[in-house]
């Protein structure tokens, strides 16, 4: 799967949020499947964030230097 | 050395007997280390064809007089302009001219006495030089300059107050040794904008410490002035002023008051450039901290959105389901059993109308706790409501 920008990321979990407000009779089959994809989704951004944030501090480091 | 030369010559021109020419060109040996300075009054004022310039130089006090040239190409370099009468200061060595025997004084500059005639003569080059002082004719310092040529006198502190307060950006310093004292100088100075013209430089910077007004006067040489206005890159002169700004200054791209200055300039967008570089590190610096912490913020505002939606689902599912079971209970047959009600069947389908039997039918009658066989002795209707 071709890894997604953090912004693309927020942007489908605001999605998947805008789908349950949209929906008046909920199909529990589908909503499981979409806060399944969300969790996913957020575990990712966690991750990146986190490389990011440590790639970051390394680049601060090394000015600072 | 000397001492030993001259006791030699000494001794030579007692002992030999020497051609005409030979003591000539002994005596002019002798005379050329009698360069010097000589104040006098011009008379006897003639100018050559080829623009060399023939005078007497007199003494104010008795009358004496001293025999002058001055080579036409010196004479444009010294920017003073002969007249009798005007009192002057010369520098230069006799020499005797051999075909004819006479002495004359060799003058390499010219220059004016008296602060009078010195500020007459200012005034008068300032007004003729004045379309090269235009403001529009200066040209900028150009950013981040790198090449620097530096035109000054090795002695002194003015070199080292230059290169103290210059930062360290990396310049590339080239510098050409001149006088920059008196009339004498111009022609140092215009050599050394000679060599400057050849060289790679970004800026030109003339500069000198402190001096006397007189010192001043290279500084006011239209030629000199001129050359500056021409000259190729952008030009910096930093050699301070008396109470007239000199004209070499009038002239330059810059004019700047010190070495100090000039050094300040050449740091200015360097300088820049650094502040820059560190507002431009503080914003980029802080950008991204504050788009992780909004990444995290709107992950949770998504992430809350969507389980409360979930909970919130689940919560009315359960709630539904609650109420079809109440719904559902209260209408289980089994309880109605118990509350007295028995249900009644014939074959195994249920009697719902007194047509669904005959007299003699056994029926089945089920109770809360079990089936009662009857039979059917009487069929009776009862009369509608409606």
């Amino acid at each position: 799967m071709k890894e997604k920008s953090l912004n693309q990321n927020l942007k489908k979990l605001n999605e998947i949020a805008d789908w349950f407000d949209k929906q008046e009779e909920v199909d529990v089959e589908i909503a499981l499947e979409k806060v399944k994809e969300a969790v996913e989704i957020i575990k990712e951004t966690e991750k990146r964030l986190k490389k990011a944030e440590n790639e970051f501090e390394e680049i601060k480091k090394s000015v600072k230097a | 050395m000397k001492e030993n030369s001259s006791s030699y010559i000494k001794e030579l021109l007692e002992t030999r007997i020497f051609s005409v020419s030979a003591y000539l060109d002994i005596l002019n040996t002798l005379l050329q280390s009698c360069k010097t300075r000589v104040i006098g009054e011009v008379s006897e004022l003639k100018k050559s064809q080829s623009g060399h310039v023939y005078f007497s130089l007199k003494d104010k006090k008795n009358g004496s007089v001293l025999n002058c040239v001055i080579w036409s190409s010196l004479y444009r370099l010294c920017g003073v302009e002969l007249k009798e009468g005007l009192e002057i200061i010369i520098s230069g060595e006799p020499d005797i001219y051999k075909p004819r025997g006479e002495m004359k004084f060799k003058a390499s500059s010219i220059q004016l006495v008296g602060e009078g005639e010195l500020k007459k003569q200012y005034d008068q080059l300032k007004k003729k030089l004045e379309p090269l002082f235009a403001e529009e004719r200066k040209r900028l310092i150009p950013d981040f300059p790198c090449q620097i040529g530096i035109i000054t006198s090795r002695q002194g502190a003015v070199l080292h107050d230059f290169l103290n307060n210059l930062g360290c950006y990396g310049f590339k310093i080239k510098m050409v040794d001149s006088r920059v004292e008196g009339q004498e100088a111009v022609e140092d100075l215009l050599s050394s904008l000679e060599t400057f013209k050849k060289e790679k430089i970004d800026v030109l910077i003339i500069m000198r410490g402190g001096g006397s007004l007189e010192s001043f006067l290279a500084f006011n040489n239209e030629t000199l002035v001129r050359e500056l206005a021409e000259f190729p890159v952008p030009t910096i002169v930093a050699v301070g002023h008396d109470k007239d700004v000199p004209l070499l200054s009038l002239a330059a791209d810059k004019m700047v008051s010190t070495p100090t200055a000039a050094a300040n300039l050449l740091n200015q967008s360097w300088q820049r450039l650094e502040w820059e570089i560190k507002e431009k590190e503080v914003r980029i610096f802080s950008f991204l901290p504050s788009f992780f912490e909004n990444v995290r913020f709107e992950e949770y505002k998504a992430k809350e959105r969507i389980f409360k939606a979930m909970e919130e689902r689940f919560n009315y599912l359960k709630a539904k389901l609650e109420k079809l079971q109440v719904v559902i209970q209260n209408n289980n047959p089994k309880r109605n059993l118990a509350l007295g009600y028995s249900i009644a069947r014939k074959s195994g389908k249920v009697i719902r109308a007194v047509d669904d039997v005959k007299i003699g039918d056994i029926v089945d009658l089920e109770v809360i706790d079990g089936i009662i066989k009857s039979k059917v002795n009487e069929r009776k209707k009862l009369k509608s409501k409606s």
